[in-house]
């Protein structure tokens, strides 16, 4: 057997291992979503009934960075503002909008100027002006020069009043019910800090006054594929890791923070694109650093709603700016792997998200090539191929489905039989096209951070594909 | 793109190659495995599609009889509850006793004592499935069911936090006196009960648990002593000027922190003055606020040093307490702002007499805008 033989066998074997490890991981963390989501279910009930606070829930100060956004901005507000929860505040933040963001603000809730003693706690570019509501006395807007997203929530919690903040995006539709959903963690365990909710994709559904009043299914594929790729993502992906406090990211559309926890590791960096992933990251090395007993939890609950990229550009971009965002995550805090104290966290979390997510579209895309360009030039047979591609779709449309009966477990949200059939067949095409297209977006994704481009607000070519009843 | 079916093609079986073989075999049990899922998806919708008719069927029979009896109009012939309608039945009636006061709750109580359910909450709080139990302990709360009381204090040791907080509040319901001896030494242990539910609970059970926790309070562990102490707090306990001054004189930062937030004597003055130089600026927080409680004319001046506090939550809550202070008026505070040499000290006092001001003008909504980040 010669050494050309012996590299293609090698390959063959590393890609095919490759691809069944990945798979076998996330059916792993599967399994640990199931009991947690198993338990959840048993306690629906409560959940129904009339609810009394006693005043001791911990008040949340709502962060809203906006950029750009009048024309959505009002709304978000106003929906923000009649969330069920004993006591919050929301503070927006204008990150220097070159549009008419702040006028509408100031119009539609009364703002005035107000004399506020600005808490300096953590850098973030200087203020212009802090507004409060004439109209509503837990609405207060910070005006600043531009600074990016992670730079707006640190002005947010340099102005925040409350020990809990909850960053979200300005174009979220939130559930009437979400603060007290994902701060239930807070209330049972002191040492929590940081929790986040599951997103789910708006398009497709029906929105009024701000909230979601019937839940639909999108008909533009692109959007079809990211309902069941959310699936995935939130319900054994990051529940799973949750499990065992193995958590790296929360959702920057919604999260909910201990303020002294992320003061003490100095806010957001505004130099990421993925400032949500980083930080998280960065909490997880620092505290651990620290010896210090901390626990960052996920809760299954659909609590916040977006609107997904209707169009190929956009996805791209975003998909791209995602895979960037993961690599500066993992590379600003290497520290973390397999550190002294590191833990879940540091020991498998980390090394999973490197191996798999992080270099994962190099391994995947060079597998996927090195395959069909060995079996065109004869390397290797059409046995050794069609394995390759059995295994690696097969697995990957196993992977979906579990995705979909946890859902149908827990919160079964799509309540007719045409949903699910739609859902189903979705679970075997996305495999067959959309998955590797994602995998290249990440590859280039991962390039365009080896070549250290500069970070900014990403852009969303915004669809209107979620029907906003007055 | 080959299809994975193409796999199992005549003339295409397991490979030959080992490893090629234990591949194939793995996405053959992929494919299987998926097969499963899909199966198990459809069994799973279409029991849930029988649950929801289940109980459409129960509430369409039973909600008419439940309204009656709500309105005083108890049927004197009850029909039989089917085995099938137990659960969504209990439901029903948990829901609406949530909602409930009075003689309402009574004839419900009737309702499900006719029926039986009493008995069988009892026999399904020894069940082993987690829903029953937690509908159990909520119908036997409503009920008052002192038959329960051994069942239900034997939950709250168990280490699932949802199902012994709402046994504990069974036994809230069914006896406070007794709830309140037997088990307040368990509030202040069991970290993982939220205190908010806690609290929330314990309303009903006030007086009973300031007596035992006030008897209790000099024997506790500092480490328990905070815990001790926000319980009390949430409950409005007036704890003896004796039993706070321990615990301000107290070496833990956060039990001298949770004596201060229910310090609510002039007895405790000097002692609170005291502690307006602490070190730990969390302490110099809770003593302004305090001073802002049970301060005198004497007490501006030392609220005024604290304008120009290091921390920005001392500074505030200093202005803050001088904004309370009864003799001091805003042409007071005006002024005050005036003679202040200290940037950051007049800046302080400036938001909060702004804040003050926005809080008397028109509010659209009540929402309150208490501080309490610190």
């Amino acid at each position: 057997m010669n050494t050309h033989h012996l590299l293609i066998q090698f390959v063959t074997w590393f890609v095919l291992c490759y691809f069944i490890l990945l798979n076998g991981g996330y059916l792993l963390l599967n399994l640990l979503s199931l009991r947690t989501l198993h338990r959840k279910g048993q306690e629906d009930m409560l959940d129904d009934l009339p609810r009394a606070y006693s005043g001791l829930e911990p008040p949340v100060s709502i962060l809203v960075p906006a950029y750009n956004e009048e024309a959505t901005i009002a709304a978000s507000v106003r929906s923000m503002l009649q969330l069920t929860y004993s006591e919050y505040e929301v503070v927006v933040v204008n990150d220097g909008s070159k549009d008419g963001t702040l006028d509408v603000l100031k119009r539609e809730f009364g703002l005035l100027p107000f004399p506020e003693a600005y808490r300096r706690q953590i850098p973030a570019k200087e203020i212009r002006a802090i507004y409060r509501s004439t109209r509503f006395q837990n609405l207060r807007v910070i005006d600043k020069f531009n600074g990016g997203k992670a730079d707006s929530l640190n002005a947010g919690i340099n102005a925040a009043r409350y020990p809990l903040f909850c960053g979200v995006d300005a174009d979220s539709v939130l559930q009437r019910d979400s603060l007290e959903r994902v701060t239930q963690p807070f209330l049972r365990d002191p040492t929590v800090v940081a929790t986040g909710g599951t997103i789910r994709i708006a398009n497709g559904c029906e929105v009024s006054g701000g909230f979601l009043t019937r839940v639909g299914l999108p008909r533009n594929p692109w959007a079809l594929f990211q309902v069941v790729e959310y699936l995935r993502a939130f319900l054994f992906g990051r529940l799973g890791w949750s499990a065992v406090n193995g958590m790296l990211i929360i959702s920057g559309a919604f999260g909910v923070f201990r303020k002294d926890a992320v003061v003490s590791v100095g806010g957001y960096r505004p130099d990421t694109i993925g400032e949500d992933m980083e930080l998280i990251v960065r909490l997880h090395r620092l505290l651990r650093e620290r010896r210090q007993p901390y626990r960052i939890e996920f809760v299954p609950d659909p609590v916040c709603w977006t609107e997904a990229p209707e169009d190929f550009k956009t996805l791209k971009n975003q998909r791209i700016r995602w895979q960037r965002g993961l690599a500066e995550s993992l590379n600003a805090n290497w520290g973390l792997m397999f550190s002294k104290n590191g833990g879940v966290p540091g020991w498998l979390a980390f090394p999973f998200m490197l191996l798999f997510e992080w270099l994962g579209p190099l391994v995947e895309v060079g597998g996927y090539l090195f395959m069909i360009v060995s079996f065109l030039l004869g390397a290797i047979s059409w046995q050794a191929f069609s394995t390759f591609m059995f295994v690696a779709i097969g697995l990957g449309i196993l992977l979906s489905a579990s995705g979909l009966l946890l859902e149908e477990m827990s919160f079964h949200i799509y309540p007719h039989g045409k949903q699910l059939l739609a859902l189903g067949v979705v679970v075997l095409v996305e495999n067959l096209g959309y998955r590797q297209l994602n995998t290249w977006w990440r590859l280039v994704g991962l390039f365009r951070w080896a070549m250290q481009k500069e970070a900014t607000w990403g852009t969303m070519a915004r669809k209107g594909s979620f029907a906003d009843k007055p | 793109m080959p299809l994975p079916t193409l796999a199992l093609a005549p003339g295409f079986g397991p490979p030959s190659d080992p490893i090629l073989a234990a591949a194939f075999w793995t996405g053959i049990a992929a494919l299987l495995l998926t097969l499963l899922l899909g199966l198990q998806i459809v069994r799973l919708r279409i029991s849930l599609r029988a649950r929801e008719r289940r109980r459409a069927r129960t509430l369409a029979r039973w909600r008419p009889v439940l309204n009656a009896a709500i309105a005083g109009d108890s049927p004197q012939e009850l029909p039989r509850l089917l085995a099938s309608e137990r659960l969504h039945f209990i439901k029903l009636w948990v829901h609406l006793q949530s909602s409930l006061r009075g003689e309402a709750g009574a004839a419900l109580n009737a309702i499900a004592c006719r029926l039986g359910l009493d008995a069988e909450a009892r026999t399904m709080l020894g069940r082993r499935a987690r829903t029953e139990r937690l509908l159990a302990a909520l119908m036997l709360g409503h009920l008052g069911d002192r038959e329960a009381w051994p069942q239900l204090l034997r939950l709250t040791g168990l280490d699932d936090p949802t199902l012994s907080l709402t046994a504990l509040w069974a036994l809230v319901r069914i006896d406070p006196q007794a709830a309140a001896e037997y088990l307040t030494p368990l509030f202040v242990e069991r970290e993982d009960w939220a205190m908010s539910h806690v609290a929330g609970i314990l309303q009903q059970a006030g007086t009973p648990v300031a007596a035992v926790l006030a008897g209790m309070l000099p024997r506790l562990n500092p480490d328990r002593l905070p815990r001790a102490l926000r319980i009390a707090e949430a409950l409005w306990v007036e704890l003896p000027a004796a039993t706070l001054a321990a615990a301000l004189a107290n070496e833990s930062i956060a039990v001298v922190t949770a004596a201060l937030r229910i310090v609510n004597t002039p007895l405790l003055r000097d002692r609170v003055r005291a502690l307006l130089a602490h070190a730990d600026w969390q302490v110099r927080v809770q003593a302004a606020k305090a001073l802002g409680r049970i301060g005198d004319r004497t007490d501006v001046e030392r609220l005024v040093a604290l304008l120009a506090d290091r921390e920005w939550w001392v500074r505030y809550r200093a202005a803050q307490a001088l904004a309370e202070l009864p003799w001091l008026k805003r042409a007071d505070l005006d002024a005050l702002r005036a003679s202040l040499e200290d940037r950051y000290a007049a800046d302080m006092l400036a938001q909060v007499v702004a804040e003050q001001d926005a809080a008397n003008a028109k509010q659209e909504t009540p929402a309150g805008t208490a501080m309490v980040d610190a």
